[in-house]
């Protein structure tokens, strides 16, 4: 009988955990990221001349443009698809994994000597396409933000600085923005 | 006397490579004339003749390949009996699997997430069991070994797991290419001089295909403002590739899915048969005996005979249920066809 308002007050408990909980906002969820569809240049000119800031599009790279957003919804759907299911990318690499372990361990196995030597330039060859591309890229050239140093110096001494831009799509918001890198000196 | 006899067995030789010659060029001229009209109307007429083209030889040619599954079956299964225990077991159980999916569908409601997982296990299974068929079969084969098969299934596995939607759809489009390869084999078998003829119509089938994309690519969408329409386009990927015109992936799959007709009701038995033995008795395709497992003195004519009836009747009843409700029972028939498309691995495997 004693254990009678003990599960009561338990039910209670429970019962006024659950509203509680229930009561908790719901997490605000996270801001949509925004979209690069296309990579390009620009040029900033400082004009004394000016009236009104201008921004110059050609026609090639309007068109480049129509067709980045064109596609992009494709692209983004099969991308986001691969991005955002980690379970489906871990057992993707699992299957990768398992493919190449038995697949050499059954090079191995089956080859003669003579195919073994095949399997050996093979191999060899893979790492020398590896290695180069490693050194490839050790030597690519400085990051996008280096072409934009000296843009604050530029616009000083009335110089264009020519430099490469992502073109992003926000998914709020009204009219443009440019973004420049600044790097404390 | 020698005279004589010499004089007619040059004659009977002289007839003998005439009517060889005549085989050869009455099949490539079926094969062009076929391929060529195929890829004109899907090009000119995709979702009309689509709809026709499933109506009419959907089932037909469904029986046509028991049948030829039928012939090819051995009596006893002998040292083939794993292979072939394996080979009937996934068919029946991945069958199954494939069949709960649209019913799972229904009862659940499964994130689109969930569901891709669903797809992607299901594929891997079909991957894995076709790895497992072809090492089977590489262990009945002398001097082979495809132990490759397994690492190769599971290289697959992984691009699978990436993208399953893709992974289904580039089956829909494989698929009709496996009549293709089993034509080869057939001719490989029974008329090696016919291979060559063959092989070059094959490239003027490939070249076709890139003539349709060439020609269609940058064509606008098909209106698929009716269930119908949009059931045709869905099932040919125009919803996982918005970015293709659904003009060109229509007009692609019917194209193929037209030549899969054309070798397994017209090739495999009629073409075949007709050409090469003109003077011998045909093979009369309803005639039971003409099964190997129901001519055989230790095999089963009456199971046979019922299997092919039974076929018929479904053949029946699916131009009876396209009559009544055409969208529904495309539906089903495209769910159930699957049986079909993976009866066919273990039997082309039985041919290499």
């Amino acid at each position: 009988m004693k254990r009678m308002p003990a599960f009561c007050v338990l039910c209670i408990v429970l019962a006024a955990g659950g509203n509680t909980y229930a009561d908790i906002a719901r997490p605000s969820p996270s801001p949509e990221q925004p979209k690069i569809i296309f990579h390009t240049s620009m040029t900033v000119i400082p004009d004394k001349n000016a009236r009104d800031a201008r921004l110059q599009i050609s026609q090639d790279s309007l068109n480049e443009l129509k067709a980045a957003l064109a596609n992009t919804s494709a692209d983004n759907s099969i991308r986001q698809r691969i991005a955002n299911s980690p379970a489906r990318t871990v057992i993707a690499g699992l299957c990768l994994f398992l493919s190449l372990s038995i697949g050499g361990i059954w090079l191995m196995r089956s080859a003669q000597p003579r195919g073994q030597k095949t399997v050996a330039v093979l191999l060899l060859g893979i790492a020398v396409v590896g290695a180069g591309a490693i050194i490839t890229q050790a030597n690519a050239g400085p990051p996008p933000s280096f072409q934009w140093r000296n843009l604050s110096q530029n616009l000083n001494a009335n110089k264009p600085t020519y430099a490469s831009v992502d073109i992003e799509i926000l998914p709020e918001g009204y009219g443009m923005k440019l973004v420049v890198p600044v790097k404390n000196q | 006397m020698e005279r004589t006899l010499s004089i007619d067995l040059h004659a009977w030789r002289l007839g003998h490579r005439a009517r060889r010659r005549n085989g050869v060029r009455l099949f490539a001229a079926s094969v062009i004339v076929c391929a060529c009209l195929s890829a004109a109307l899907a090009t000119w007429l995709p979702l009309q003749l689509s709809i026709v083209t499933v109506f009419l030889f959907a089932g037909p040619h469904n029986w046509f390949e028991l049948r030829y599954f039928l012939m090819r079956l051995p009596v006893r299964f002998g040292k083939s009996r794993n292979f072939f225990v394996v080979a009937f077991a996934g068919i029946g159980l991945l069958t199954a699997g494939y069949l709960a999916l649209p019913l799972l569908y229904n009862f659940t409601s499964w994130s689109s997430d969930a569901w891709s997982m669903v797809l992607a296990s299901w594929n891997t299974l079909l991957l894995l069991w076709l790895g497992l068929l072809i090492w089977l079969r590489g262990k009945n084969k002398q001097r082979r070994d495809w132990s490759w098969s397994i690492p190769a299934a599971l290289g697959l596995c992984s691009l699978n797991w990436l993208a399953p939607e893709l992974f289904s759809l580039a089956i829909v489009y494989l698929h009709p290419l496996a009549a293709l390869w089993f034509l080869d084999r057939h001719l490989r078998r029974t008329r090696p001089e016919w291979l060559r003829t063959y092989h070059q119509c094959l490239v003027m089938v490939a070249l076709l295909l890139a003539g349709i994309v060439f020609r269609l690519i940058q064509t606008d969408a098909l209106p698929d403002d009716n269930g119908l329409f949009w059931r045709i386009t869905q099932h040919s990927g125009a919803q996982l590739l918005p970015g293709v015109s659904s003009h060109l992936l229509v007009s692609v799959h019917l194209f193929l899915e037209l030549l899969h007709y054309g070798v397994w009701i017209v090739a495999l038995p009629l073409i075949v048969p007709a050409t090469i033995r003109a003077k011998q008795k045909p093979n009369r395709i309803w005639e039971v005996k003409t099964v190997g497992i129901a001519r055989h003195p230790r095999g089963f004519p009456k199971l046979v005979g019922a299997a092919l009836l039974l076929g018929l009747c479904v053949v029946a009843a699916l131009w009876f249920g396209f009559s009544i409700d055409y969208s529904t029972t495309r539906d089903i028939y495209f769910t159930v066809a699957i049986a079909h498309v993976l009866a066919e691995a273990p039997f082309l495997l039985k041919m290499l």
